[in-house]
């Protein structure tokens, strides 16, 4: 249990620190002008997958940055425009989790994930008129639950209120503004808020207060990020977050919830503008279980795992699928990625390409690999031949399980994942009026890979099949479920495929070309800056996002490195001014 | 119960009270508050009607294709079980129609979406995308984002519910609890990349998610216990969180004040709500179960919007049988892969089984409008003017020709029923300003990007 509203830390009044204490000197950066040497496939395909260069247009993203050298310039990091993000339904919970403790869930509007992120739904999907009602009803009900209980709302509170708004009632709303706001309330806030508990107490002082905490709840500051910056001495074209707002920028990003006692107190004393000061806070959040969690939020989000809670294998042909495999099948994912960041802080490519899984007894058995120890809920860490077969996320049920359809197999979603997912090139969709229904097998074309024929042939088609089907054809060895088979209707498999034109055996020689790939780490950082922002990134950014690749590949692909680099880096810190601002 | 007619709107009706009042009656039954309860003494005239009802009943994935939709459509199905041989009053129901015969729906055909399609990026003139929107807004879908692999689909303007639902002659005359509500059935998506959950928007990226659950829809119709004097606290509550939200304005950049504006305006319609404890509706029984049958849920959720429309909760909704694309899998027909892979695969008698059940259930949302009346004796579905539409032609190839278009209930009396009107090749935005000045509403033209009209079809507006 966490209640961290104790009435022993004081309201923390922010020391007013001489502006000139900015620490961020310019870093020498990639030029912006490699901006237009970005690497993406063109629309239609063209046949041609080279990394054939185009620039970048308005709201498409900088694409992925070329693992090459660029050549180095001085100046300051271009920004970009960042919208008011409100908080994920997931955050509000964190957020009522910590100042409350355990307490039953609220319900909120569903989160979405457009661009593959809760974060960017939150910072581009405003809340319907119901999921405003929702927050107004949630508030009410963890505040009606904790208030109702007698030794809770004292815990609470720390103090014994004698009026709605005498000095203790005083100490608890600037504590809780605190905590829900991220900052401290102004005295017209904290006067405004002391004047509702004691219109609304109507002879009830804990009636007051319950009412007062259910407002702030759902206050704006409660229920956005809002980051209005201060002027930036050094440079009047932009702002830099204030203390208080960088502690809750890093605590979102490393925690996925507000920040902690400890780091409104670095806030309030001002030992985030220094680099080190930062960077000791970052390393202190990372150290703490909750960025493991909030880190398998990023990794669950990059590699789409919610499409395996809506895969629909067809229970007909595999009755083995049940809730508890599919369930296992994500876990497994997450214990792989586990083990490369946390545990060995590895280089981060190897979760496309290890031979290590973690399965417990239902998985051991639907692979067909020996696991001693495994148990229903017991997952073991297995070490697979190097030369198998099953390498990384790619040989695990997930992906090969919510990339296939109800019966079969689909080597074009398996190849668009990885083309996509991992490699980052965009695959345009079908033309409009294209019929992608494919042929029934006969004789002559008896297996899937014989089906597709067509996707290669057809000029219509093998634009843009010719990059996918190969490299998800090498997976044909596994079924739509993930199980391993020895031949396809009676026919032997064929595991041999293309990536980007370079001849592969199978899944295991796709995985050895995956470790060392110069496009994963630009890809992964492209995805993780658009989570940590929650939008998609500026054409201008891009000497940000190349420094910050070239920064992760020189530490040999370390993610928690990686994610000391961003938080730290002048990009997190620094803003655009808004646009007609008042 | 003659007692309840003592109350006035001064004084609330009390849920308890009311409670105690309805004999045990089986399942949900509902209690109707006699007419000054609901908008006070006086307020009316004992002859007065209270005005037409607006719904959208979306389903996913068209019709089944034929040759109306392009030759290779035609090779591949066995011919057009969709549109009414005739036209004019009486026509003889098709095959899919079938269901809705019972309730004789106006019906019309051949439109298609005739809004402008951006050269790039590319994908613009798919179906999914460019149907839906142009079905719902009469305007073409947001560019933004095509090229991205996860695209997200969102419109340009508010959906017809939405234009409807805030469009003052509309709903000044006799305000409701909500101006309007929106439901689903399914809950099967096809995929969580933004935008495919819903089919309301209020703008670009704005949506307004469905509610999916019973439960959750019975507390919004009929949760609040009414009279209870902490409902006017929480809203005078949200007077301070709006006066925070007031000086935080001040201090926003353009496009942030005005995600805070929409916000606030969120906020005082939901204090106008918790202020309105006056609309004694109770229903005599909990809320039902929810149910995985599609039917059953459809029952579910539309009879609990009969009972709020009854009541004047609300007198606009949007009912998502099944979303865009949708992946539902109708196993209970036979078909072992989801819709939408249905459709791509070219499986005609699959699609033409599903399409059946869809409006199989679509009936049975008019079904739970038609057993329902308000407090002047007013049927429901005469009230009601519910516009059937899906996304495009068909799924096989995602054409827009020969979009669907069903136009049930009575309008008010603004509608004329049980007509086919055909227009191959017309305007979509055509059959939007007929639905519009069916209800009512003067409209001299509507669609936008390429789909403006003047044009009505005349033979549908009473």
């Amino acid at each position: 249990m966490r209640v961290d509203l104790s009435p022993a830390v004081s309201p923390a009044v922010p020391p007013s620190l001489p502006p000139s204490l900015r620490p961020w000197s310019a870093r020498r950066l990639l030029s912006a002008a490699l901006a237009t040497a970005l690497f993406a496939v063109g629309t239609g395909c063209g046949g041609q997958f080279s990394g054939k260069a185009r620039a970048p247009s308005a709201g498409e993203g900088a694409g992925v940055a070329d693992g090459g050298a660029g050549e180095a310039a001085q100046g300051p990091v271009a920004l970009a425009p960042s919208p008011m993000a409100r908080l994920t339904s997931r955050q509000y919970q964190n957020v009522l989790d910590d100042i409350f403790g355990p307490a039953r869930p609220v319900e909120l509007q569903a989160d979405t994930a457009p661009y593959l992120f809760t974060s960017i739904g939150a910072s581009t999907e405003p809340l319907g008129e119901q999921g405003v009602q929702l927050i107004e009803e949630a508030a009410q009900q963890i505040t009606g639950e904790i208030f109702a209980d007698p030794a809770r709302r004292e815990a609470l509170l720390g103090c014994a209120p004698t009026g709605p708004a005498d000095d203790c009632v005083r100490a608890y709303l600037a504590r809780l503004g605190l905590r829900a706001w991220r900052r401290p309330l102004d005295e017209a806030e904290l006067s405004r808020w002391l004047s509702m508990s004691e219109l609304l107490a109507e002879g009830d002082v804990w009636r007051g207060v319950q009412l007062a905490t259910a407002g702030m709840l759902q206050a704006p500051a409660a229920v956005y990020r809002v980051e209005l910056g201060e002027p930036d001495p050094e440079d009047p074209s932009r702002l830099l977050l204030t203390d208080y707002e960088l502690a809750s920028r890093l605590s979102f990003v490393l925690w996925n919830t507000g920040p902690d006692e400890a780091l409104l107190q670095a806030a309030a004393e001002g030992r985030l503008r220094s680099p080190e000061g930062l960077r000791a806070e970052a390393q202190r959040l990372l150290a703490d279980p909750r960025a493991d969690e909030a880190m398998a939020g990023f990794f669950e989000q990059y590699l789409d795992l919610g499409r395996l809670d809506r895969a629909q294998p067809d229970p007909t042909t595999f009755p083995q699928f049940t809730p508890s495999l599919r369930s296992a099948m994500r876990a497994e994912v997450l214990l792989l990625v586990d083990q490369v960041v946390n545990r060995e802080d590895g280089d981060l490519r190897g979760i496309f390409s290890n031979r290590r899984a973690f399965v417990n007894s239902e998985l051991a058995a639907h692979y067909g690999l020996e696991a001693e120890g495994a148990g229903p809920i017991t997952f073991v860490p297995l070490t697979l031949p190097p030369d198998s077969e099953r390498a990384g996320i790619l040989g695990l049920g997930a992906f090969l399980t919510m990339n296939a359809h109800a019966v079969d197999n689909s080597p074009t979603l398996r190849g668009k994942y990885v083309m996509e997912r991992i490699l980052c090139y965009s695959v345009p969709p079908p033309p409009a009026d294209v019929s992608t229904d494919i042929a029934p097998a006969t004789e002559a074309a008896p297996t899937l890979r014989a089906r597709l024929a067509e996707h290669r042939e057809n000029p219509e088609c093998s634009g843009c099949h010719s990059l996918m089907d190969p490299p998800g054809l090498v997976f044909e060895r596994f079924d739509p479920i993930g199980a391993w088979r020895d031949s396809e209707a009676g026919y032997p498999i064929d595991t041999t495929g293309e990536l980007l034109g370079e001849p592969l055996s199978g899944p295991g020689e796709l995985a050895d070309r995956l470790a060392d790939s110069d496009r994963i780490g630009p890809c992964v950082v492209q995805q993780l800056y658009r989570h940590a922002h929650g939008r998609l990134e500026a054409p201008e950014e891009a000497a940000t996002l190349e420094a910050l690749s070239a920064g992760f590949a020189a530490d040999g692909h370390r993610f928690r490195g990686l994610l000391l680099s961003l938080v730290t880096h002048e990009s997190f810190r620094a803003i655009a001014a808004p646009v007609e601002a008042r | 119960m003659s007692g309840l007619r003592d109350f006035s709107a001064r004084r609330p009706l009390s849920r308890r009270a009311l409670l105690r009042g309805v004999a045990g009656g089986a399942a949900v039954g509902l209690a109707l508050p006699p007419l000054e309860a609901m908008f006070g003494r006086g307020a009316i005239a004992d002859d007065s009607d209270l005005g037409p009802i607006f719904g959208v009943f979306f389903w996913a994935n068209g019709l089944p294709w034929h040759a109306g939709h392009g030759a290779s459509q035609g090779a591949n199905s066995l011919g057009d079980y969709w549109t009414p041989a005739t036209t004019g009053a009486g026509f003889a129901a098709s095959e899919l129609l079938a269901p809705l015969a019972r309730h004789q729906v106006s019906v019309i055909s051949g439109l298609e979406p005739k809004t402008e399609i951006p050269a790039s990026p590319d994908g613009q003139s798919d179906g999914h995308m460019r149907g839906f929107m142009v079905s719902l807004t009469s305007d073409r879908p947001r560019s933004d984002g095509f090229d991205h692999p996860s695209h997200t689909l969102t419109a340009l303007r508010p959906t017809l519910d939405q234009v409807i639902a805030r469009d003052p002659r509309f709903y000044e005359r006799f305000p409701s609890a909500y101006r309007s509500l929106e439901l689903g059935v399914s809950t099967a998506r096809f995929h969580d990349y933004g935008h495919w959950n819903a089919i309301s928007y209020n703008g670009p990226d704005a949506l307004n998610p469905p509610t999916l659950d019973p439960a959750r829809l019975y507390d919004q119709l009929f949760g609040r216990d009414f009279g209870d004097p902490n409902l006017v606290r929480r809203a005078r509550l949200l007077d301070a969180v709006l006066a925070d939200a007031s000086t935080l304005r001040g201090r926003l950049g353009a496009a942030d004040r005005a995600r805070l504006d929409d916000h606030m305006e969120h906020l005082y319609e939901i204090q106008r709500r918790l202020e309105l404890s006056d609309i004694g509706c109770v229903p005599a029984g909990p809320a039902p179960a929810s149910s995985g049958d599609l039917l059953v849920q459809t029952a579910n959720m539309a009879e609990l919007l009969a009972m709020g429309l009854a009541c004047n909760i609300t007198r606009v909704f949007s009912f998502m049988l099944t979303s865009p694309a949708t992946t539902q899998i109708f196993s209970n027909l036979g078909v072992v892969s989801d819709m939408h892979t249905v459709c791509h695969a070219g499986d005609y008698a699959a699609v033409r089984a599903i399409t059946a059940y869809q409006m199989e259930a679509f009936a049975v949302l008019l079904d739970a409008l038609a057993a329902h009346t308000d407090p002047t004796g007013a049927n429901l579905l005469d009230r009601a003017l519910v516009y059937g539409a899906s996304e495009y032609g068909e799924g096989y190839l995602h054409d827009t020709k020969e979009m669907p278009v069903v136009l049930a209930g009575g309008a008010n009396g603004g509608l004329v029923r049980g007509v086919h009107a055909r227009e191959a090749g017309g305007n979509l935005s055509k059959a939007h300003v007929t639905l519009m000045r069916a209800l009512g509403l003067e409209t001299p033209s509507f669609g936008f990007n390429g789909g403006e009209t003047e044009d009505a079809f005349s033979e549908l507006l009473a």
